[in-house]
């Protein structure tokens, strides 16, 4: 481990990608096999979840895998060197980066004992197996005092998923090829089979690369696709299949003659929420696998997100629930049927394999209707009828598109015009993470009320790094109150805000959220009395709601 | 002219029979008719060192070391109907009385010239550090430690994070990126403020036999470091044109201007700022070389502990943590309103 971490410290000091993948690969090549495995998996992956251990569908930026916050990260750094909350919380903010602010204050205090890879995998396991966040908090303060600074700050890297040492999955499969003499793309086609980085990693080096093969019942990434930002962009339409773009739970069903297991994108399993869809699915003859969406669906239509979500979240599912919010998969496309792997074939022939699949199937597994266009004018014909079926705009998928799994290559491209836009006023700024810590780029925004502004959402996105350089120097100079990295402001500031819907919101007092808001432009222009009101949000809200 | 200062009127500490005030343009020392690095024209000032940030003002009288005050002339354009200012200087070590004070010059290292002020009153004795730097710096004099009953010290590296190379191992850092980079047929870019920083660069290269290419703003103040007994053997001025087999040693805005130029160049960035990774964004630098002519944390604690001073007023960077972390130590500490706290993130260190 102490070796690993050397090696991404070096990693993030060349610019040059050619060398870090050298260094990578140079690192890589002399490891044992076990050892090899476990470097790969903290490089890609980073440590084994631990199955089952408080993992929500939709992992926060705050959780990890291991259930080990920042709010644990930091408290047991207090405990560890001494220092007080405000000024660590300091430090945090002035770093950007939980490990790196470890690494640095445990500089001279830790006993700078070394660490292997195999202990650092028994650490985290012990992590991720303590239940309370005491005893998380007790485990992580004995490593801080125990292990090399170097380490402790790739270990906590590690496990907050972001090493920000420049090194994309890309450049590690590159690195593995190297370091095993094999063809680079020999192990990124392998890897997209598998979805499984360290095993086949270790399938190179032994030469077994060419009998890698998909393994029912174990989640492979999702294919995923590009914003396409504006219509114009598209090249020739008639090489794309159209979809509706449906605003469900992206799933995963394994299915062998009565065995079924559906995956979320979080790649957790969750078949026992949803019995009627797996009782379905016990009934399709062969087996394979199939990539597709779960959606909340009454008269022929999906309805709202909001609806769906009842359904999480629950492990067991009363017969009267599955009655309110009747549910079916929608398919989409064919990754292994019987013993043939699909990923590698056009769309098309996927797409005739996922057919012959749910050919017969009942009523609640569905295939998604495939459309064509001939011009630009075709496609937004199709986005506006999918938009007047309420589902959120448009998939394309290249005609000729391979399965790329954990891919997002523009093969596939999503068309989601906002649902409408607002010009909000900013009320509290945060400081960002990574490149963004020294400015306050996540921003609190409000609309107006008749007696004063009530916050309606949050955004971070869409201004360009000088924006928000500006921006930071009027808010620091417009704050009212310090709380940690947050500040509240005067309300001066106006952005206009795209998003794509509203919904009821207990945790604003204007009782609306925003769905995905994003930053448009910061109008300059505009004073914070011009500002849109909590009329139109609610305006907006009862004609969104079917 | 009309000078317009907001005073805030601090508590006196009793440890101090100066009274010390804290404004937006500097500190003043209204019992002796002095300021202390006041950033307007004023009647008299103590001008710490020669950095553009207040070495600027034209005050009718100003107190500062040779060096400093050369430097001062330097940059200073005077306006035909105004008077030259008065200069008085003092050097380290020397001592000479101001309105029933004495002031004496001691090395603060930080850059060349730069001075700690020792102002003995009523029986008390009072230290000003300015910008400062305990360990001895690649280039320039070594600071002393001078015990004192008040302390008014920086804090651009007040917290603990900032841990900085010394310079031994800045040096090896600094000589280890330029002979990779034209190992490959590359040449090597370093970015440094004009004054201080930057020849202290130029003289590590230019010693260790290195062709050294020295941006003009740069290149200005080197006579004066030779004044005063450097060395930058064989030292050229940086031509666009010509760079292949030299290292450069630039100002951070041409650094911008060089990357963007496609040319075979990698940058380092050498910064107390350079301690964190983000610098790296910050600095658009490949290798970070953590190393400043301020004081780190632990430089200024250890600063603090060993003058032996009852009170410590924090005046400029992480003001109000340090004076926290000094407290929670045992030591009395403020960090006054007006101080310049570490708002403006292109800081100098």
């Amino acid at each position: 481990m102490d070796a690993l971490a050397q090696v991404c410290e070096d990693i993030a000091r060349v610019g040059s990608k050619l060398k870090k993948i050298e260094r990578l690969a140079a690192y890589l090549r002399p490891l044992h096999d076990d050892d090899l495995l476990l470097a790969v998996q903290f490089l890609s992956a980073g440590p084994a979840a631990q199955s089952g251990i408080n993992q929500t569908l939709f992992a926060t930026e705050e959780k990890t895998s291991l259930s080990v916050g920042r709010t644990v990260i930091r408290e047991a750094l207090q405990a560890a060197t001494g220092w007080d909350r405000e000024i660590l919380r300091l430090c945090f903010s002035e770093t950007g980066d939980s490990g790196e602010t470890a690494g640095l204050l445990m500089r001279g205090i830790s006993a700078e004992a070394p660490m292997t890879l195999r202990q650092a995998e028994q650490l985290y396991g012990q992590l991720g197996l303590a239940h309370t966040s005491a005893r998380k908090r007790e485990l992580l303060t004995q490593i801080y005092r125990r292990y090399q600074p170097l380490t402790i700050k790739y270990f906590i890297k590690i496990i907050t998923r972001g090493l920000r040492i420049g090194l994309m999955e890309r450049m590690v499969e590159e690195a593995v090829a190297l370091a095993c003499h094999v063809p680079a793309a020999s192990v990124r086609e392998a890897n997209n089979r598998l979805g499984d980085l360290p095993k086949v990693a270790l399938a190179a080096r032994h030469g077994e690369l060419a009998s890698i093969e998909t393994r029912l019942f174990h989640p492979m990434d999702f294919m995923l696709a590009k914003p396409l930002e504006r219509l114009e962009d598209l090249a020739r339409p008639a090489d794309w299949f159209i979809e509706d773009k449906y605003d469900g739970i992206r799933s995963q069903v394994h299915f062998d003659r009565g065995q079924v297991r559906i995956f979320s994108r979080g790649m957790e399993e969750i078949t026992q929420a949803f019995p009627e869809i797996a009782a379905a699915w016990k009934k399709i003859p062969g087996k394979g696998i199939v990539d597709g969406e779960l959606l909340a669906w009454r008269d022929n239509r999906a309805l709202n997100f909001n609806v769906l979500q009842q359904r999480i979240a629950r492990k067991r599912v009363r017969a009267t629930l599955i009655q309110e919010v009747p549910v079916i998969f929608m398919g989409y496309d064919a990754l292994l049927h019987n013993d043939a792997l699909l990923l590698g074939m056009g769309l098309q022939a996927r797409r005739q394999a996922l057919e012959s699949i749910l050919e017969n199937a009942p009523p609640l597994l569905q295939v998604s209707q495939q459309r064509g266009a001939a011009t630009l004018e075709d496609v937004d014909r199709l986005f506006l009828e999918s938009r007047g079926r309420g589902n959120e705009g448009l998939l394309l998928k290249r005609k000729d598109s391979l399965y790329e799994p954990g891919k997002r290559t523009g093969a596939w491209q999503k068309l989601k015009r906002p649902f409408g836009t607002l010009d909000v006023v900013i009320t509290a700024a945060e400081q960002g993470h990574g490149r963004r810590a020294i400015y306050f780029s996540d921003y609190t925004f409000a609309v107006r009320t008749p007696n004063g502004f009530a916050n309606v959402g949050k955004a971070y996105s869409g201004l360009t790094n000088g924006e928000i350089k500006e921006l930071t120097k009027i808010l620091r100079s417009a704050s009212t109150e310090k709380f940690g990295r947050v500040i509240l402001v005067k309300p001066e500031a106006v952005l206009e805000v795209a998003f794509d819907g509203v919904q009821k919101s207990p945790r604003h007092k204007s009782g609306f959220a925003l769905r995905f808001p994003r930053i448009l432009r910061w109008r300059k222009d505009k004073r914070a009395d011009q500002a849109d009101d909590l009329a139109r949000v609610e305006a907006l809200y009862n004609s969104s709601v079917v | 002219m009309t000078i317009l200062i907001t005073v805030c009127l601090h508590p006196i500490f009793r440890a101090c029979n100066l009274q010390v005030q804290f404004t937006e343009d500097g500190i003043h020392l209204p019992d002796i008719g002095l300021w202390l690095d006041n950033t307007q024209p004023c009647e008299a000032t103590w001008l710490s060192h020669a950095h553009s940030d207040h070495a600027r003002g034209c005050h009718t009288q100003v107190i500062g070391t040779s060096a400093t005050l050369r430097m001062y002339r330097m940059r200073l354009s005077v306006s035909e109907n105004q008077e030259a200012p008065k200069m008085f200087p003092l050097n380290f070590g020397e001592s000479m009385p101001w309105n029933g004070a004495m002031l004496t010059a001691y090395p603060a290292s930080h850059i060349l010239g730069a001075a700690q002020l020792l102002i003995e009153f009523a029986g008390t004795r009072l230290v000003y550090t300015g910008d400062i730097k305990l360990r001895p710096p690649l280039a320039g004099d070594t600071t002393e430690v001078i015990a004192c009953d008040r302390l008014i010290i920086e804090s651009t590296f007040g917290l603990p994070i900032y841990k900085l190379l010394t310079r031994e191992a800045a040096a090896q850092r600094i000589i280890r990126f330029a002979q990779e980079c034209l190992d490959e047929g590359q040449t090597p870019a370093f970015t440094g403020y004009p004054l201080g920083r930057g020849q202290e660069i130029v003289h590590v290269l230019a010693n260790a036999g290195f062709r050294t290419a020295v941006h003009g703003a740069i290149a200005k103040f080197i006579p004066v470091y030779e004044d005063y007994g450097y060395r930058f053997p064989g030292w050229e001025p940086y031509e666009a044109k010509a760079t292949a087999g030299k290292a450069l040693v630039v100002v951070p805005d041409h650094g911008r201007v060089l990357e963007s130029s496609g040319k075979n160049i990698r940058r380092a960035y050498v910064s107390g700022w350079a301690a964190l990774d983000n610098a790296r964004l910050r600095g658009v630098a490949e290798d970070l070389i953590p190393y400043s002519d301020h004081a780190d944390f632990d430089e200024l604690l250890e600063l603090v502990e060993r003058s032996g001073a009852s009170h410590v007023d924090v005046v400029h960077g992480y003001t109000a943590p340090f004076a926290h972390i000094l407290r929670s130590r045992g030591i009395s500490a403020s960090a006054p309103q007006h101080a310049s706290d570490r708002t403006n993130i292109e800081a100098e260190g």
